[in-house]
Protein backbone atom coordinates (compact mmCIF):
# COMPACT_ATOMS: atom_id res chain seq x y z
CA UNK A 1 0.00 0.00 0.00
CA UNK A 2 1.50 3.31 -1.11
CA UNK A 3 0.40 6.61 0.39
CA UNK A 4 1.18 9.62 -1.78
CA UNK A 5 0.36 13.31 -1.20
CA UNK A 6 -2.36 12.44 1.26
CA UNK A 7 -4.09 15.40 2.90
CA UNK A 8 -7.22 15.87 4.97
CA UNK A 9 -8.75 19.25 5.73
CA UNK A 10 -11.45 20.02 8.30
CA UNK A 11 -13.10 23.46 8.24
CA UNK A 12 -10.20 24.93 6.27
CA UNK A 13 -7.57 23.48 8.66
CA UNK A 14 -5.22 20.86 7.28
CA UNK A 15 -5.11 18.07 9.86
CA UNK A 16 -3.20 15.50 7.85
CA UNK A 17 -0.33 15.78 5.39
CA UNK A 18 1.62 12.71 4.30
CA UNK A 19 3.94 13.16 1.33
CA UNK A 20 4.94 9.55 0.77
CA UNK A 21 4.95 6.28 2.63
CA UNK A 22 4.88 2.60 1.67
CA UNK A 23 3.45 -0.14 3.85
CA UNK A 24 4.87 -3.60 3.33
CA UNK A 25 3.02 -6.79 4.17
CA UNK A 26 4.34 -8.90 7.02
CA UNK A 27 5.46 -5.89 9.05
CA UNK A 28 4.01 -4.15 12.09
CA UNK A 29 3.93 -0.37 12.02
CA UNK A 30 3.42 1.79 15.10
CA UNK A 31 2.02 5.26 14.55
CA UNK A 32 3.03 7.59 17.40
CA UNK A 33 2.63 11.27 18.19
CA UNK A 34 1.00 13.61 20.67
CA UNK A 35 -2.75 14.09 21.05
CA UNK A 36 -4.27 15.73 17.98
CA UNK A 37 -1.25 14.96 15.81
CA UNK A 38 -3.42 13.26 13.18
CA UNK A 39 -2.77 9.60 14.04
CA UNK A 40 -6.42 8.55 14.21
CA UNK A 41 -7.35 10.59 11.14
CA UNK A 42 -4.53 8.81 9.28
CA UNK A 43 -5.91 5.44 10.40
CA UNK A 44 -9.46 6.35 9.34
CA UNK A 45 -8.35 7.56 5.92
CA UNK A 46 -6.28 4.40 5.38
CA UNK A 47 -9.28 2.27 6.38
CA UNK A 48 -11.59 4.21 4.07
CA UNK A 49 -13.86 5.25 6.93
CA UNK A 50 -13.33 8.89 5.94
CA UNK A 51 -12.16 10.19 2.60
CA UNK A 52 -9.02 12.19 1.92
CA UNK A 53 -9.13 15.61 0.26
CA UNK A 54 -8.28 14.10 -3.09
CA UNK A 55 -8.88 10.66 -4.53
CA UNK A 56 -6.14 8.17 -5.48
CA UNK A 57 -3.80 9.17 -2.65
CA UNK A 58 -3.74 5.58 -1.42
CA UNK A 59 -2.61 3.04 -3.98
CA UNK A 60 -3.36 -0.60 -3.27
CA UNK A 61 -4.57 -3.69 -5.02
CA UNK A 62 -8.34 -3.54 -5.50
CA UNK A 63 -8.71 -7.06 -4.18
CA UNK A 64 -6.82 -6.44 -0.96
CA UNK A 65 -8.79 -6.54 2.28
CA UNK A 66 -8.43 -3.81 4.88
CA UNK A 67 -9.81 -4.24 8.40
CA UNK A 68 -10.02 -1.49 10.98
CA UNK A 69 -10.88 -1.36 14.64
CA UNK A 70 -11.76 2.16 15.87
CA UNK A 71 -10.66 3.69 19.15
CA UNK A 72 -14.04 2.93 20.70
CA UNK A 73 -15.42 -0.13 19.00
CA UNK A 74 -19.21 -0.36 19.15
CA UNK A 75 -20.57 -3.12 21.36
CA UNK A 76 -23.76 -4.35 19.72
CA UNK A 77 -26.69 -5.37 21.91
CA UNK A 78 -26.02 -9.08 21.68
CA UNK A 79 -23.73 -11.54 23.42
CA UNK A 80 -19.96 -11.06 23.30
CA UNK A 81 -19.65 -14.26 21.26
CA UNK A 82 -22.24 -13.06 18.72
CA UNK A 83 -20.48 -9.70 18.50
CA UNK A 84 -17.33 -11.51 17.43
CA UNK A 85 -19.07 -14.11 15.25
CA UNK A 86 -20.89 -11.44 13.22
CA UNK A 87 -17.60 -10.35 11.66
CA UNK A 88 -17.03 -13.79 10.17
CA UNK A 89 -18.12 -15.16 6.84
CA UNK A 90 -17.46 -18.87 7.11
CA UNK A 91 -19.30 -21.82 8.65
CA UNK A 92 -16.76 -22.36 11.42
CA UNK A 93 -17.13 -18.78 12.70
CA UNK A 94 -18.43 -19.76 16.11
CA UNK A 95 -15.49 -22.01 16.92
CA UNK A 96 -13.03 -19.45 15.63
CA UNK A 97 -14.66 -16.69 17.70
CA UNK A 98 -14.50 -18.90 20.79
CA UNK A 99 -10.81 -19.56 20.22
CA UNK A 100 -10.05 -15.87 19.82
CA UNK A 101 -11.97 -14.93 22.95
CA UNK A 102 -10.28 -17.75 24.84
CA UNK A 103 -6.84 -16.49 23.81
CA UNK A 104 -7.80 -13.13 25.35
CA UNK A 105 -9.02 -14.73 28.61
CA UNK A 106 -12.63 -13.95 27.82
CA UNK A 107 -14.18 -17.41 27.71
CA UNK A 108 -16.22 -16.67 30.86
CA UNK A 109 -17.73 -13.58 29.17
CA UNK A 110 -18.92 -15.20 25.93
CA UNK A 111 -22.59 -15.15 26.92
CA UNK A 112 -22.43 -11.70 28.56
CA UNK A 113 -24.20 -8.92 26.61
CA UNK A 114 -21.35 -6.99 24.98
CA UNK A 115 -22.71 -3.59 26.01
CA UNK A 116 -22.27 -4.63 29.65
CA UNK A 117 -18.53 -5.31 29.32
CA UNK A 118 -15.97 -3.01 30.90
CA UNK A 119 -13.82 -0.70 28.75
CA UNK A 120 -10.90 -3.12 28.65
CA UNK A 121 -13.14 -6.12 27.95
CA UNK A 122 -14.88 -4.22 25.15
CA UNK A 123 -11.48 -3.42 23.64
CA UNK A 124 -10.53 -7.13 23.75
CA UNK A 125 -13.87 -8.11 22.20
CA UNK A 126 -13.35 -5.51 19.42
CA UNK A 127 -9.86 -6.89 18.78
CA UNK A 128 -11.14 -10.47 18.54
CA UNK A 129 -13.89 -9.28 16.20
CA UNK A 130 -11.56 -7.52 13.79
CA UNK A 131 -9.29 -10.58 13.69
CA UNK A 132 -12.07 -12.98 12.68
CA UNK A 133 -11.17 -12.91 9.01
CA UNK A 134 -7.82 -12.82 7.25
CA UNK A 135 -6.87 -9.47 5.78
CA UNK A 136 -4.03 -7.73 4.00
CA UNK A 137 -3.94 -4.63 6.20
CA UNK A 138 -5.06 -4.54 9.80
CA UNK A 139 -5.44 -1.08 11.30
CA UNK A 140 -5.87 -0.83 15.07
CA UNK A 141 -6.55 2.52 16.71
CA UNK A 142 -5.23 2.39 20.28
CA UNK A 143 -6.36 -1.20 20.89
CA UNK A 144 -4.81 -1.40 24.36
CA UNK A 145 -5.77 2.07 25.68
CA UNK A 146 -8.20 0.65 28.25
CA UNK A 147 -6.38 -2.60 29.01
CA UNK A 148 -4.30 -3.65 32.00
CA UNK A 149 -0.63 -4.67 31.56
CA UNK A 150 -1.33 -8.39 31.35
CA UNK A 151 -4.04 -7.96 28.72
CA UNK A 152 -1.83 -5.52 26.80
CA UNK A 153 0.98 -8.05 26.58
CA UNK A 154 -1.41 -10.83 25.52
CA UNK A 155 -2.91 -8.56 22.89
CA UNK A 156 0.53 -7.76 21.52
CA UNK A 157 1.34 -11.46 21.25
CA UNK A 158 -1.96 -12.11 19.49
CA UNK A 159 -1.36 -9.26 17.02
CA UNK A 160 2.14 -10.53 16.28
CA UNK A 161 0.84 -14.08 15.74
CA UNK A 162 -1.96 -12.79 13.48
CA UNK A 163 0.54 -10.79 11.43
CA UNK A 164 2.79 -13.82 11.01
CA UNK A 165 -0.08 -16.16 10.18
CA UNK A 166 -1.80 -13.87 7.65
CA UNK A 167 1.32 -12.21 6.35
CA UNK A 168 -0.53 -8.91 6.57
CA UNK A 169 0.67 -5.47 7.52
CA UNK A 170 -0.50 -4.28 10.93
CA UNK A 171 -0.77 -0.55 11.54
CA UNK A 172 -1.21 0.18 15.21
CA UNK A 173 -1.91 3.63 16.60
CA UNK A 174 -0.47 3.95 20.08
CA UNK A 175 0.44 6.45 22.75
CA UNK A 176 2.77 3.98 24.42
CA UNK A 177 6.33 4.21 23.14
CA UNK A 178 7.11 1.08 25.14
CA UNK A 179 4.45 -0.74 23.19
CA UNK A 180 5.79 0.67 19.92
CA UNK A 181 9.23 -0.66 20.80
CA UNK A 182 7.90 -4.08 21.86
CA UNK A 183 5.62 -4.75 18.94
CA UNK A 184 6.62 -2.80 15.84
CA UNK A 185 9.19 -3.15 13.09
CA UNK A 186 8.67 0.40 11.87
CA UNK A 187 7.61 3.61 13.57
CA UNK A 188 5.83 6.58 12.02
CA UNK A 189 6.01 9.81 14.00
CA UNK A 190 3.30 12.43 13.43
CA UNK A 191 3.36 16.05 14.48
CA UNK A 192 0.52 18.47 13.78
CA UNK A 193 -0.79 16.19 11.06
CA UNK A 194 2.52 15.86 9.29
CA UNK A 195 4.42 12.57 9.02
CA UNK A 196 7.67 14.02 10.32
CA UNK A 197 9.80 10.92 10.59
CA UNK A 198 9.61 7.21 9.89
CA UNK A 199 11.94 4.24 9.90
CA UNK A 200 13.03 1.19 11.86
CA UNK A 201 11.60 1.23 15.40
CA UNK A 202 14.95 1.07 17.24
CA UNK A 203 16.32 3.85 15.08
CA UNK A 204 13.38 6.22 15.49
CA UNK A 205 12.82 5.53 19.17
CA UNK A 206 16.47 5.72 20.23
CA UNK A 207 18.19 7.83 17.66
CA UNK A 208 15.75 10.08 15.82
CA UNK A 209 17.01 12.43 13.17
CA UNK A 210 14.46 15.18 13.68
CA UNK A 211 14.78 17.52 16.65
CA UNK A 212 11.01 17.53 17.07
CA UNK A 213 10.90 13.75 17.37
CA UNK A 214 13.77 13.84 19.85
CA UNK A 215 11.94 16.44 21.95
CA UNK A 216 8.78 14.29 21.93
CA UNK A 217 10.68 11.15 22.89
CA UNK A 218 12.55 12.93 25.67
CA UNK A 219 9.22 14.04 27.10
CA UNK A 220 7.69 10.56 26.88
CA UNK A 221 10.60 8.64 28.40
CA UNK A 222 10.78 5.10 27.09
CA UNK B 1 -68.16 13.31 43.65
CA UNK B 2 -67.87 10.05 45.59
CA UNK B 3 -71.18 8.86 44.13
CA UNK B 4 -70.06 9.78 40.60
CA UNK B 5 -66.81 7.87 41.13
CA UNK B 6 -68.59 4.73 42.40
CA UNK B 7 -71.12 4.91 39.57
CA UNK B 8 -68.27 5.29 37.09
CA UNK B 9 -66.58 2.11 38.36
CA UNK B 10 -69.94 0.34 38.13
CA UNK B 11 -70.28 1.61 34.55
CA UNK B 12 -66.82 0.34 33.61
CA UNK B 13 -67.52 -3.08 35.13
CA UNK B 14 -71.01 -3.38 33.59
CA UNK B 15 -69.75 -3.26 30.01
CA UNK B 16 -72.05 -0.36 29.06
CA UNK B 17 -72.81 -0.29 25.31
CA UNK B 18 -72.14 3.44 24.93
CA UNK B 19 -68.87 3.18 26.82
CA UNK B 20 -67.71 0.21 24.73
CA UNK B 21 -68.61 2.10 21.55
CA UNK B 22 -66.47 5.06 22.59
CA UNK B 23 -63.63 2.73 23.53
CA UNK B 24 -63.83 0.93 20.20
CA UNK B 25 -63.64 4.16 18.17
CA UNK B 26 -60.78 5.44 20.34
CA UNK B 27 -58.75 2.26 19.91
CA UNK B 28 -59.40 2.08 16.17
CA UNK B 29 -58.29 5.67 15.69
CA UNK B 30 -55.31 5.50 18.07
CA UNK B 31 -53.89 2.19 16.82
CA UNK B 32 -54.24 3.16 13.14
CA UNK B 33 -52.81 6.66 13.54
CA UNK B 34 -49.88 5.64 15.76
CA UNK B 35 -48.96 2.70 13.50
CA UNK B 36 -49.10 4.82 10.34
CA UNK B 37 -47.15 7.64 12.01
CA UNK B 38 -44.52 5.06 13.01
CA UNK B 39 -44.31 3.71 9.45
CA UNK B 40 -43.85 7.22 8.06
CA UNK B 41 -41.76 8.67 10.89
CA UNK B 42 -39.14 5.94 11.46
CA UNK B 43 -37.66 6.03 7.92
CA UNK B 44 -37.61 9.84 7.99
CA UNK B 45 -35.89 9.77 11.40
CA UNK B 46 -33.34 7.26 10.08
CA UNK B 47 -32.73 9.41 7.01
CA UNK B 48 -32.28 12.61 9.03
CA UNK B 49 -29.82 10.97 11.39
CA UNK B 50 -27.78 8.97 8.89
CA UNK B 51 -27.80 10.74 5.52
CA UNK B 52 -25.80 13.87 4.75
CA UNK B 53 -27.53 16.23 2.32
CA UNK B 54 -28.01 20.00 1.96
CA UNK B 55 -30.84 21.31 4.12
CA UNK B 56 -30.76 18.39 6.57
CA UNK B 57 -30.25 20.65 9.59
CA UNK B 58 -33.10 22.90 8.39
CA UNK B 59 -35.37 19.85 8.16
CA UNK B 60 -34.41 18.81 11.70
CA UNK B 61 -35.35 22.29 12.98
CA UNK B 62 -38.62 22.29 10.98
CA UNK B 63 -39.52 18.88 12.41
CA UNK B 64 -38.76 20.04 15.96
CA UNK B 65 -41.05 23.02 15.35
CA UNK B 66 -43.80 20.71 14.12
CA UNK B 67 -43.66 18.68 17.35
CA UNK B 68 -45.01 21.78 19.11
CA UNK B 69 -47.86 22.55 16.72
CA UNK B 70 -51.08 23.07 18.74
CA UNK B 71 -53.58 20.28 17.93
CA UNK B 72 -56.35 22.79 17.20
CA UNK B 73 -54.19 24.30 14.44
CA UNK B 74 -53.77 20.85 12.96
CA UNK B 75 -57.53 20.30 13.32
CA UNK B 76 -58.19 23.61 11.60
CA UNK B 77 -55.93 22.69 8.64
CA UNK B 78 -57.65 19.32 8.24
CA UNK B 79 -61.09 20.93 8.58
CA UNK B 80 -60.24 23.46 5.86
CA UNK B 81 -58.93 20.68 3.59
CA UNK B 82 -61.88 18.30 4.08
CA UNK B 83 -64.80 20.73 4.50
CA UNK B 84 -67.36 21.46 1.79
CA UNK B 85 -65.24 24.26 0.33
CA UNK B 86 -61.85 22.57 0.84
CA UNK B 87 -59.65 21.13 -1.93
CA UNK B 88 -60.05 17.58 -0.60
CA UNK B 89 -63.84 17.71 -0.07
CA UNK B 90 -64.40 14.95 -2.66
CA UNK B 91 -62.66 12.48 -0.28
CA UNK B 92 -65.55 12.97 2.21
CA UNK B 93 -63.23 12.63 5.21
CA UNK B 94 -64.81 15.25 7.45
CA UNK B 95 -66.54 13.72 10.49
CA UNK B 96 -65.04 10.30 9.82
CA UNK B 97 -62.52 8.20 11.77
CA UNK B 98 -60.24 8.23 8.69
CA UNK B 99 -60.17 12.04 8.79
CA UNK B 100 -59.34 11.92 12.50
CA UNK B 101 -56.53 9.43 11.76
CA UNK B 102 -55.03 11.82 9.19
CA UNK B 103 -55.12 14.70 11.70
CA UNK B 104 -53.47 12.46 14.31
CA UNK B 105 -50.77 11.34 11.85
CA UNK B 106 -49.95 15.00 11.24
CA UNK B 107 -49.52 15.48 14.98
CA UNK B 108 -47.69 12.26 15.87
CA UNK B 109 -45.28 11.83 12.93
CA UNK B 110 -43.01 14.76 13.92
CA UNK B 111 -42.77 13.28 17.43
CA UNK B 112 -41.74 9.88 16.01
CA UNK B 113 -39.20 11.52 13.67
CA UNK B 114 -37.68 13.61 16.48
CA UNK B 115 -37.41 10.60 18.79
CA UNK B 116 -35.74 8.38 16.23
CA UNK B 117 -33.44 11.11 14.97
CA UNK B 118 -32.23 11.98 18.47
CA UNK B 119 -31.61 8.33 19.36
CA UNK B 120 -29.87 7.32 16.14
CA UNK B 121 -27.77 10.49 15.93
CA UNK B 122 -25.84 9.24 18.97
CA UNK B 123 -25.24 5.65 17.89
CA UNK B 124 -25.12 5.65 14.09
CA UNK B 125 -21.62 7.20 13.61
CA UNK B 126 -20.18 4.58 15.94
CA UNK B 127 -22.07 1.70 14.28
CA UNK B 128 -21.07 2.97 10.85
CA UNK B 129 -17.37 3.23 11.76
CA UNK B 130 -17.26 -0.22 13.36
CA UNK B 131 -19.23 -1.86 10.52
CA UNK B 132 -17.10 -0.28 7.83
CA UNK B 133 -13.95 -1.38 9.65
CA UNK B 134 -15.26 -4.96 9.67
CA UNK B 135 -16.21 -4.82 6.01
CA UNK B 136 -19.89 -5.59 6.66
CA UNK B 137 -22.33 -5.28 3.77
CA UNK B 138 -24.84 -2.42 3.61
CA UNK B 139 -27.66 -4.92 4.13
CA UNK B 140 -26.06 -6.34 7.26
CA UNK B 141 -25.45 -2.83 8.63
CA UNK B 142 -29.13 -1.97 8.06
CA UNK B 143 -30.30 -5.11 9.87
CA UNK B 144 -27.90 -4.44 12.75
CA UNK B 145 -28.98 -0.80 13.08
CA UNK B 146 -32.65 -1.83 13.05
CA UNK B 147 -31.96 -4.46 15.70
CA UNK B 148 -30.08 -1.92 17.83
CA UNK B 149 -33.12 0.42 17.62
CA UNK B 150 -35.82 -2.15 18.41
CA UNK B 151 -36.56 -0.98 21.95
CA UNK B 152 -36.52 2.64 20.87
CA UNK B 153 -39.01 1.92 18.08
CA UNK B 154 -41.41 0.19 20.49
CA UNK B 155 -40.97 2.97 23.02
CA UNK B 156 -41.63 5.60 20.33
CA UNK B 157 -44.74 3.74 19.21
CA UNK B 158 -46.10 3.72 22.76
CA UNK B 159 -45.44 7.45 23.02
CA UNK B 160 -47.34 8.02 19.77
CA UNK B 161 -50.21 5.81 20.93
CA UNK B 162 -50.45 7.66 24.25
CA UNK B 163 -50.49 10.97 22.37
CA UNK B 164 -53.27 9.67 20.10
CA UNK B 165 -55.53 8.53 22.95
CA UNK B 166 -55.09 11.80 24.86
CA UNK B 167 -55.75 14.13 21.89
CA UNK B 168 -58.84 16.40 21.99
CA UNK B 169 -58.56 19.53 19.85
CA UNK B 170 -57.85 18.10 16.40
CA UNK B 171 -60.14 15.06 16.70
CA UNK B 172 -63.11 17.08 17.91
CA UNK B 173 -62.76 19.50 15.00
CA UNK B 174 -62.28 16.85 12.31
CA UNK B 175 -64.43 14.10 13.85
CA UNK B 176 -67.22 16.23 15.29
CA UNK B 177 -67.67 13.84 18.24
CA UNK B 178 -70.63 12.03 16.67
CA UNK B 179 -71.97 9.34 19.01
CA UNK B 180 -71.13 5.75 17.99
CA UNK B 181 -69.22 7.10 14.98
CA UNK B 182 -66.45 9.56 15.82
CA UNK B 183 -66.85 10.12 19.55
CA UNK B 184 -63.60 9.18 21.29
CA UNK B 185 -62.81 9.12 25.01
CA UNK B 186 -61.51 12.66 25.27
CA UNK B 187 -64.35 14.26 23.30
CA UNK B 188 -66.87 12.12 25.17
CA UNK B 189 -65.50 13.39 28.50
CA UNK B 190 -65.91 16.98 27.29
CA UNK B 191 -69.45 16.39 26.03
CA UNK B 192 -70.65 14.45 29.06
CA UNK B 193 -69.22 17.07 31.43
CA UNK B 194 -70.97 19.87 29.55
CA UNK B 195 -74.23 17.89 29.90
CA UNK B 196 -73.61 17.43 33.62
CA UNK B 197 -73.17 13.64 33.21
CA UNK B 198 -70.13 13.19 35.39
CA UNK B 199 -70.45 9.41 35.67
CA UNK B 200 -69.49 8.72 32.04
CA UNK B 201 -66.77 11.37 32.17
CA UNK B 202 -65.18 9.88 35.30
CA UNK B 203 -65.47 6.34 33.91
CA UNK B 204 -63.67 7.36 30.72
CA UNK B 205 -61.13 9.30 32.77
CA UNK B 206 -60.36 6.15 34.79
CA UNK B 207 -59.88 4.13 31.60
CA UNK B 208 -57.67 6.84 30.06
CA UNK B 209 -55.52 6.95 33.18
CA UNK B 210 -55.28 3.14 33.24
CA UNK B 211 -54.14 3.10 29.59
CA UNK B 212 -51.63 5.86 30.30
CA UNK B 213 -50.33 3.93 33.33
CA UNK B 214 -49.87 0.69 31.36
CA UNK B 215 -48.10 2.52 28.51
CA UNK B 216 -45.80 4.37 30.88
CA UNK B 217 -44.89 1.23 32.81
CA UNK B 218 -44.01 -0.60 29.58
CA UNK B 219 -42.12 2.46 28.25
CA UNK B 220 -40.22 2.75 31.54
CA UNK B 221 -38.97 -0.83 31.33
CA UNK B 222 -38.07 -0.41 27.67
CA UNK B 223 -36.14 2.79 28.43
CA UNK B 224 -34.31 0.96 31.20
CA UNK B 225 -33.40 -1.76 28.73
CA UNK B 226 -32.17 0.81 26.22
CA UNK B 227 -30.00 2.60 28.76
CA UNK B 228 -28.48 -0.61 30.18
Amino acid sequence: MIVRDLTKTYDGRKVLDVKHFEFEKGRIYAVVGANGSGKSTFAKVLAGVISSDEANCILRDKTCVVRYSPQKGYAFRMSTLKNVTMAGKGKRDREKAKELLKSLDMEHLMKTPAHKLSGGETAKMALARVMMEKCDYLILDEPCAAMDVQSTLKTEELVKAYCEKCGCAVIIITHSLKQAERISDRVLYFEEGILTESGASAEILHNPKSEKTRAFLDFYTI
Amino acid sequence: MKTAFLQAIELVLSGDKQLLGILEVTMRMSIASSLLALLIGVPIGVLLSTARFPGRQALVVVNRTLTGVPPVVCGLICYMLFSGVGPLRHLRLLYTVQGMVIAQIMLITPIVVANMEAYLRDIVPSIRETSKGLGLSAGKVFVITAAESRYQIISTYLLGFARATAEVGAVSMVGGAIAYKTNVMTTAIMNSTSRGDFTLGVALGIILLAISLVINVVAYFLQRRVSR
